[in-house]
């Protein structure tokens, strides 16, 4: 071989040239970058070393079929739908025999001056051989099937694919597989593209077994595939083997409409389309974001849209003399509880936030209750408000931020479970630990959280030792590049909150100080489990119901209030408890005065996720009954108690919003938060003793995971998906389908 | 349009505009009375064409109140676009192009107003 | 010697059988008796014994909890074998440590697989998808003694069928069974690349070829006699050496200097 590589580029060029007389002018090749020059068709781009021919061709805009390659998953390039020709890529076989053969573009990497042929003759003729071998072995049922319409076979025959058929034989079949509530599977039409093999969720539940004609893709056992992210499976099928079970034969997805909104069932604030037909969510599905959920959503937010048809209450309903509630007009109901509130004054009213509850709602709440001259507005999870408390927002932010988990080198997860808490915050984790040799440490419970980690330990006190840097890890989270440290929101609702949150924040500090990692970068994380939570904060809700519990009122207003933290016993008996939500779940029976308000699907609202990233719902069907939007019964409370809030519409509530907190409007936009060190510096000041009893997160099991607020309690589905994981896929009854 | 170029006409009269028919406001004024008379002689017509249950003093009443809806018009030109207007209505009316609903609906007597003010839309339904 | 963990099998030239290949009538009845057995295109051949599904069933003597744990002498070997692989890639090992399982067992029940995977920390779908792709691993009960007989064309062509009626005559099973003592498993398979030593079947990890009906009846009385007779060629020849003695080399190699000049 001539190491002449001047003159074999000089040969090489004059070569092409000679071949194409339309690419003589060519721009000399630039020696100072490393990128790779190919075409695509001609048309000349530069890639960066091992890109490969598919990534190539999708920078000039080329779309090549494919059906085992997917962005977020490995490279198998086992369906061989991508198969491009390629000029100047002959094989040579014995030496001699030149063999000019397709390529598969998903897994082979370009080469220097290639040609790739997108259009040619011999790629369609590839491709349409592949076709028919695919489709030798798939059932012709598509008018039953629920793929149908956005199925990726069905797509790419009718673009690629033969008009006839030439395959006169028996078609294989395959049995199907009960893997839970959640996944229909109807394995004959699979292709083996062998995505769900590779799926992010972590749980290896799904392989191929058998061999070449009776390679099927299932469990192998009789096994339930219920890991809390297997919906995207459903998403991640080219095919109709892996179908939603809930949704099945209920839409065709050219019927539906998609309604772009955010998911509220957890605190990561997942993007959603919610697809409707006829005033119905006929089922959710992810939207890509790349900073917050990617494509993945967890089972709950995909699965739970059944619970926003049950238990809902449609009117306003006021308890009568016997005691019953009965229901009632808005007027009526709005004219009682007006007048309850013009009976008192001060602290005589206070209020509570639940957790599904939007900034509009929340802060129409406390312009009205600061009008009555109250500041007795609190949430339900509770925040040690010891130190800084929630006066400096980097207190209780998710600061380091969802995708910042990519970029750090330890993580140390403190009294949290966030494969249960935030499933998609732990597909993250999962990811950076796969591919960024991540390191994770707990401290709490010992759980399965899909990858390996450190267990610390689960006392309280191993906090302690960890600040004190008295404890063996410390050399570990001292000479790490860029630590970060989460804690869970559940383990600050303890007796002991603040001393935990003091103990985490000086160990976040220490770790930053011994890292020497640059300014922006965030340490100290806290992981909430509800939506609300942070816009409730931002607006200056108080964290907890504990001066409610000290100071009861005489009228109690519980805004989406469904975690049961009051109860009647707490409070005097004359007091009159007035319970505004979508749901009849645990506020609702208490209360002697029920206004009926907007699920997340029903109205434009604004949720702040863990991390301070605004983002809104949109409406995509009509509340149900006489229910109206949370904010606009408050504005009617108003008016009707003589204290009318200057705002009509929501541009006007939204510019309110804007006043107290400009980050509430800026939507898509992580604000971001500092003042770590004063923080930190102030809640040395925190005076309290850490209790023995260890961290024990909520969530601990699968089983915890389906069923934990008021829309996923009401949610038939995810009852089914407890009954599963409690007692076997057997369990559930399922009416023989297809 | 035409209220754009009356407000234009109001702030810069040296500004010479097109006139559409009319000249001058007195030549306007004559085609509404030309319309006005029309209308009051085809008013019995309508009522025995149409079977409409008024009497034709009502219709003209009627008439004359559509007319003084716009009696603060000043402009030439949005003058002439009413009785444009107004000759299209006329005509459509003479040949029964229109219907004996079309006709009632200048009595408005089924229409309910809009809400207008928060609490009345609050009560009226999810999003008036 | 773990490593050894399947028989060598080399595969040898055609020739002998191939010149009978084009004898017509045998060949025709080949096809059509192909065609009569198989319904469709796409039944593998008959694997009943080593599993014919691929997917499992619990049964009373294969299920999670059927009793299964290595000896400790194989826990041995399975350290053995993992440490010939670079740290954190234990999963490498599953071939060999599933071998050790059902050398260990007779064969491969879910208990076990769900063993292999707890040995080398993986989940146990990948264990099965292993399992289930190469059929060597038996994951159903077979005898003491897995009789395969390979009926592919080259064997057919020197009768394997008559091995094959010796077989089940004398064990009184049909393919597919196992005698009621658990000694015997019979079942047919595809070539098995000894072809030139047709006809023949493998006995567990032994080849016995050339094999006349007596040859066959012979090698299950001494197998029922608890003995195992010495694996290969029973024509008296060596190997796979030409069935009418040798063609050449048939002489001592000759010594330095052959045939060079003299004077040299």
């Amino acid at each position: 071989m001539l190491r002449l590589p001047t003159v074999g580029r000089a040969l090489a060029g004059a070569a092409k040239g000679s071949l194409a007389p339309s690419n003589t002018v060519r721009t000399p090749v630039r020696a100072a970058s490393n990128m790779v020059e190919v075409f695509v068709d001609g048309k000349p781009v530069e890639v960066e070393p091992g890109t490969t021919v598919l990534q190539a061709c999708e920078k000039v805009g080329v779309q090549i079929p494919r059906f085992c390659y997917h962005e977020r998953l490995s490279v198998a390039g086992n369906c061989r739908m991508c198969l491009v020709e390629i000029e100047k890529a002959p094989k040579v076989m014995w030496h001699t025999l030149i063999v000019w053969q397709p390529v598969a573009a998903c897994a082979m990497p370009v080469m220097k001056g290639w040609n790739i042929l997108t259009n040619s003759d011999k790629t369609r003729k590839a491709r349409e051989g592949v076709m028919e071998f695919l489709l030798a072995n798939h059932p012709l049922d598509c008018p039953i099937c629920d793929q149908g319409g956005e199925c990726d076979l069905q797509d790419q025959s009718m673009q690629f694919g033969s008009d006839r058929s030439r395959f006169s034989e028996g078609k294989r079949a395959v049995e199907d597989k009960n893997i839970g509530p959640l996944i229909k599977t109807i394995m004959t039409r699979c292709i083996q593209c062998t995505r769900c093999v590779r799926e992010i969720a972590g749980v290896e539940d799904l392989g191929t077994t058998g061999r070449g004609n009776n390679l099927q893709i299932g469990t192998y056992v009789e096994k339930m595939f219920m890991s809390e992210l297997s919906g995207n499976v459903i998403d991640v099928c080219p095919v109709g083997a892996l179908t939603s079970k809930p949704y099945a034969f209920t839409a065709r997805p050219w019927e539906t409409r998609k309604t772009e909104s955010v998911d509220v069932l957890d605190a990561v604030g997942s993007n959603i389309v919610v697809s409707t037909r006829g005033g119905e969510v006929m089922r959710v599905m992810p939207r890509l974001n790349e900073d917050v959920n990617e494509e993945w959503i967890s089972d709950k937010t995909r699965f739970a849209y059944d619970g926003l048809k049950r238990q809902r209450l449609t009117q306003p309903m006021v308890k009568d003399s016997s005691g019953q509630l009965t229901p009632s007009t808005w007027e009526d109901a709005l004219t009682r509880v007006a007048g309850a509130l013009q009976g008192v004054q001060g602290s005589e009213v206070a209020a509570i936030a639940g957790g599904m509850v939007d900034a509009e709602a929340l802060v129409s709440l406390k312009d009205l209750l600061n009008r009555m001259n109250s500041e007795n507005l609190c949430t339900e999870e509770l925040f040690p408000m010891a130190g800084a408390g929630t006066d400096l927002r980097s207190n209780y932010l998710l600061n380091t931020g969802i995708a910042g988990i990519e970029d750090c080198d330890l993580l140390l997860l403190i009294g949290t479970n966030p494969r249960y808490e935030a499933p998609l915050f732990n597909a993250r984790i999962r990811k950076s630990w796969l591919h960024n040799e991540l390191r994770v440490a707990l401290v709490g419970r010992s759980v399965d959280l899909s990858y390996t980690y450190d267990h610390l330990g689960e006392e309280a006190a191993v906090l302690q030792e960890l600040a004190n840097g008295t404890h063996p890890f410390c050399q570990v989270l001292s000479s790490a590049k860029r630590p970060v440290v989460v804690v869970g929101s559940s383990s600050l609702q303890r007796e002991d909150g603040a001393a935990i949150l003091s103990a985490v924040s000086t160990i976040a500090q220490n770790a930053r100080t011994s890292s020497g990692v640059e300014e922006g970068w965030k340490v100290l994380n806290v992981l909430h489990r509800v939506a609300s939570q942070v816009a409730a904060l931002d607006l200056g809700y108080k964290a907890g119901v504990e001066a409610i519990r000290k100071n009861p009122p005489k009228v109690l207003f519980l805004l989406g209030a469904d975690a049961g933290c009051i109860t009647r016993a707490d409070l005097p008996k004359n007091s009159l408890v007035v319970y505004q939500g979508h749901h009849g779940d645990v506020g609702a029976p208490m209360a002697d005065i029920i206004l009926p308000g907007a699920a997340y699907t029903e109205k434009n609202a604004t949720y702040v996720n863990t991390e301070g990233r605004s983002q809104q719902t949109r409406v995509a069907v009509t509340a149900p009954g006489m229910a109206r939007e949370d904010w606009k019964i408050i504005r009617a409370i108003s008016e009707l108690a003589g204290v009318t809030l200057p705002y009509d519409s929501v541009d006007e509530v939204r510019s309110r919003l804007a006043e107290v907190s400009p980050n509430l409007v800026r939507y898509d936009d992580v604000e971001q938060a500092n003042y770590f060190k004063q923080a930190n510096e102030l809640s040395k000041a925190v005076n309290q003793a850490l209790l023995a009893a260890p961290l024990v997160p909520p969530q601990l099991t699968a089983k915890d995971f389906y069923m934990t607020d008021s829309i996923s309690r009401a949610s038939q589905t995810m009852a089914k998906c407890v009954k599963a994981i409690t007692e076997g896929a057997n369990a559930i009854d399922e009416p023989s389908i297809c | 349009m035409a209220s754009t170029a009356a407000t234009r006409a109001a702030v810069g009269a040296s500004k010479v505009v097109k006139p559409i028919f009319s000249r001058d406001l007195d030549e306007a004024k004559r085609r509404v009375r030309e319309l006005y008379r029309a209308w009051y002689r085809e008013v019995p017509n309508s009522v025995a064409t149409f079977q409409l249950d008024i009497t034709t003093r009502q219709g003209r009443d009627k008439v004359r109140e559509m007319f003084d809806k716009n009696k603060h018009v000043t402009d030439p030109r949005v003058i002439d676009m009413l009785v444009i207007k107004g000759k299209m209505e006329l005509q459509e009316t003479i040949h029964v192009w229109k219907q004996k609903t079309h006709i009632m609906r200048y009595f408005h007597e089924t229409e309910t107003p809009r809400p207008t003010d928060f609490l009345s839309k609050f009560y009226s339904g999810h999003d008036p | 010697d773990v490593g050894h963990c399947c028989p060598v099998q080399v595969r040898k030239h055609l020739d002998k059988s191939r010149s009978k290949m084009f004898l017509s009538a045998a060949f025709r009845s080949a096809v059509s008796q192909t065609a009569r057995q198989v319904r469709s295109l796409h039944r593998s051949a008959a694997r009943a014994g080593a599993g014919g599904i691929f997917v499992h069933r619990d049964t009373p003597d294969n299920n999670p909890d059927t009793p299964f744990e290595f000896t400790e002498e194989n826990i041995k070997r399975i350290e053995a074998i993992i440490s010939m692989y670079p740290d954190g890639h234990k999963q490498a090992a599953t071939i060999p440590v599933l071998d050790l399982a059902q050398r260990q067992h007779g064969w491969l029940p879910i208990s076990a697989m769900n063993k292999v995977a707890e040995v080398l920390e993986i989940p146990p779908m990948r264990v099965y998808e292993v399992a289930t792709f190469y059929t060597m691993f038996l994951r159903q009960p077979v005898g003491k003694y897995f009789i395969q007989i390979c009926t592919t064309t080259p064997c057919m062509l020197c009768n394997s069928d008559s091995i094959l009626e010796a077989i089940q005559n004398k064990l009184g099973i049909k393919v597919g069974e196992t005698t009621p003592d658990k000694m015997f498993t019979l079942i047919e398979v595809e070539c098995l690349g000894a072809c030139v030593n047709a006809p023949m079947v493998q006995i567990n990890d032994n080849y016995y070829e050339d094999l006349t009906p007596k040859d066959m009846e012979n090698i299950i009385d001494e197998l029922k006699a608890g003995r195992v007779p010495p694996p290969g060629p029973r024509s008296g020849r060596f190997s796979c050496e030409p069935a009418g003695g040798l063609t050449s080399l048939t002489e001592p190699p000759t010594g330095p200097g052959f045939g060079v000049r003299a004077d040299l």
